[in-house]
């Protein structure tokens, strides 16, 4: 009874087992194109999660439908429980961090970050001092304030969007790839700075990105994105371990994927009992290598192409029956192009998926 | 050769141009400026007669139109052109470019062979306006050919397109994703305009106002044309001194106020704006 009547409210408070943005059935079209089609997801409160999928996959689409720069030609949007399918953005308690970034260039930092609290009437006293909190929390410090924001470095830029949208204290944060033009140091310092925000704040984070990388980063949970359809979600660890379908193990990084057919690898013409017909997929660090073809131990023969040595292990890439294929093995390992070697795995180590 | 004396090089032919064509007619006419009143030596004793006499001999009322009119013009100019800009800039290719070119067309045919067609459209009993009015409406309306109203329409449909298309220009440099951002964090539509739109658009919108305002400071021939006898401009005034009145240096101490009114406005106006942000772009 309780329970019914709290989800009746209009109010916008955490309600204990309901979602914080529930997308039920949202689709899109732009003519005859379907940038999105029917996707349904619960998204927890205080969670990060994550969307990911490669360009076109409609997520930047999902995305401005999500924070009301979009509206979708079929479905609902509930934000603890109330519809705002809707509702116009600069109503709903959500911001976005854009991967532009958007910030106003023709304003100093300062200006920026208080935006939000100058659009709803406060006094400019007040909102300077928010504003000065706000640039401490992302690590820029109060000195920024007056800076034009045509003087910040990119990692700069990157902060003051980030506290230009805390300062709406918005329930549900929204970032579109907004690190994807930086250099690899920064992004895995903003990274791991975004995640630990995220944690201090307990707001729930919606991030899109076409890094699985960088998702698996800083996620709580992850959505994979293809054609306009959520294909898998999961937490990091599912997705990495248990990928549902070849788009989302090769989507991943550098597996191996081999077919399967009447219980064998028709490729490496190897059983593989009691498997079902479809693929599997094999991660590189689970081949092992013995040099030499000696015959004998389960297997095939393949020959090593090349050797790529990544620090903390070496890549290699063989020449396999199944065409290329990938292994990873322990930096120590002593091994040249132009070797043979007889390559396993255990059977257990083969994830099988259905297509 | 440094690249800095390569563009004076390259400057030079032009700066010869505006000197000859320009800065020397400026510079004999201020100094006609200061001779004795209807007299045509140019090497007399210097007097400030003339600007005495234009401060006290009725040029008032004149230079007020002439200003009022360019202020009333550039804002009504301003507020038409701002919706038509945001529009056709969202049209981008369908269609904007068959607009545009109606807007600017207009442009080729001669002022006063469009002010005359205005004047049939605004005449009374038998206009355009007026007779349709009846006949279609039974309703009667006076003239507004003759009044300041008609030379006031006259002044905004001939200098819209300047006001136009540097604010077209201006329009283009707002990114939509700024929109967006102020939209999202709250900002309604009123809002985005005052903190987003218009300062972005700045440089577009002050280039369209000094052509509209200069433009509508040295225009008569929509008072001539549409105004009767309703309105004396100050262009009209030194027309008169120079030809009919025979009065040089009086019409030249006129001429050098309108100058200087136009350099007060101009001046501080483009220091504040950043003419390469609207050619690069």
């Amino acid at each position: 009874m309780i329970a019914a009547d709290l989800s009746m409210t209009q109010d916008s408070r955490p309600v204990l087992g309901q979602a914080a943005l529930s997308l039920q059935g949202l689709s899109r079209s732009f003519g005859s194109l379907q940038a999105l089609s029917s996707v349904s997801l619960d998204i927890e409160e205080g969670e990060f999660f994550t969307i990911v999928g490669p360009s076109g996959s409609g997520k930047t689409t999902l995305l401005r439908i999500l924070a009301g720069l979009d509206q979708p030609t079929e479905g609902q949007l509930l934000l603890r429980g109330r519809d705002i399918t809707r509702l116009a953005p600069n109503k709903r308690p959500t911001a976005m961090v854009f991967q532009s970034l958007a910030l106003f260039d023709h304003r100093t930092v300062g200006e920026n970050v208080g935006f939000a609290l100058k659009m709803r009437g406060i006094a400019k006293a007040k909102r300077d001092a928010r504003a000065r909190e706000l640039l401490e929390l992302v690590r820029l410090g109060a000195e920024y304030f007056d800076k034009p924001v045509t003087q910040c470095s990119g990692g700069e830029r990157q902060r003051v969007a980030l506290a230009r949208v805390l300062a709406s204290e918005p329930e549900i944060l929204f970032f579109d790839e907004p690190l994807s033009a930086l250099d690899y140091r920064l992004r895995k310092t903003l990274e791991v700075e975004l995640r630990a925000l995220q944690k201090r704040t307990g707001r729930t984070f919606v991030y899109i990105t076409h890094s699985l990388e960088e998702a698996m980063v800083m996620s709580d949970r992850i959505g994979i994105m293809r054609d306009g359809q959520l294909v898998q979600v999961g937490s990091p660890a599912e997705i990495y371990g248990r990928p549902d379908s070849r788009f989302v193990a090769s989507f991943m990084g550098e597996v191996n994927i081999l077919k399967v057919a009447e219980g064998r690898l028709p490729e490496l013409d190897l059983p593989l009992p009691g498997t079902p017909d479809g693929y599997v997929v094999l991660r590189p660090e689970a081949l092992r290598l013995e040099e030499g073809t000696e015959t004998g131990a389960p297997g095939f023969a393949a020959r090593v192409a090349e050797v790529f040595r990544l620090g903390s292990r070496v890549q290699l890439h063989l020449e396999s029956p199944a065409g290329l294929m990938i292994a990873e093995l322990p930096a120590e390992t002593q091994i040249r192009p132009g070797a043979t070697a007889r390559v396993s795995f255990a059977p257990e180590a083969a994830h099988w998926v259905a297509e | 050769m440094s690249p800095g004396r390569t563009g004076y090089l390259f400057a030079l032919p032009v700066a010869l141009f505006l000197l000859a064509g320009f800065a020397t007619p400026i510079g004999i006419v201020a100094w006609y400026s200061l001779m004795e009143p209807r007299t045509f030596a140019l090497t007399a004793e210097t007097t400030l007669t003339n600007y005495r006499a234009a401060f006290t001999e009725g040029y008032g009322p004149p230079f007020f139109w002439s200003i009022t009119g360019a202020v009333a013009t550039t804002l009504a100019c301003a507020l038409l052109a701002w919706p038509t800009a945001k529009m056709l800039h969202q049209l981008a290719g369908r269609g904007a470019a068959v607009l545009t070119g109606l807007i600017a067309v207009p442009i080729f045919v001669s002022e006063s062979v469009r002010l005359f067609g205005m004047s049939l459209f605004l005449m009374p009993g038998g206009g355009i306006l007026a007779g349709s009015l009846r006949a279609l409406f039974d309703v009667n309306i006076g003239t507004v050919l003759n009044t300041k109203l008609g030379v006031f329409l006259g002044m905004v449909y001939v200098h819209f397109p300047f006001m136009l298309f540097p604010l077209l220009l201006g329009v283009a440099l707002i990114p939509q994703d700024r929109r967006d951002a102020a939209r999202d964090l709250g900002a309604s539509r009123w809002q985005i305009l005052r903190e987003v739109e218009l300062p972005l658009a700045m440089p577009g919108l002050i280039i369209g106002a000094l052509l509209t305002f200069v433009l509508c400071v040295g225009a008569n021939a929509e008072a001539a044309i549409l105004g009767g006898q309703a309105i004396s401009v100050v262009t009209r005034a030194i027309e008169q001194r120079f030809s009919y009145a025979q009065d040089w240096p009086m019409g030249a101490a006129l001429t050098m106020l309108v100058v200087a009114v136009t350099a007060l406005v101009v001046f501080p106006a483009l220091a504040r704006i950043d003419l390469n942000k609207l050619i690069r772009r």
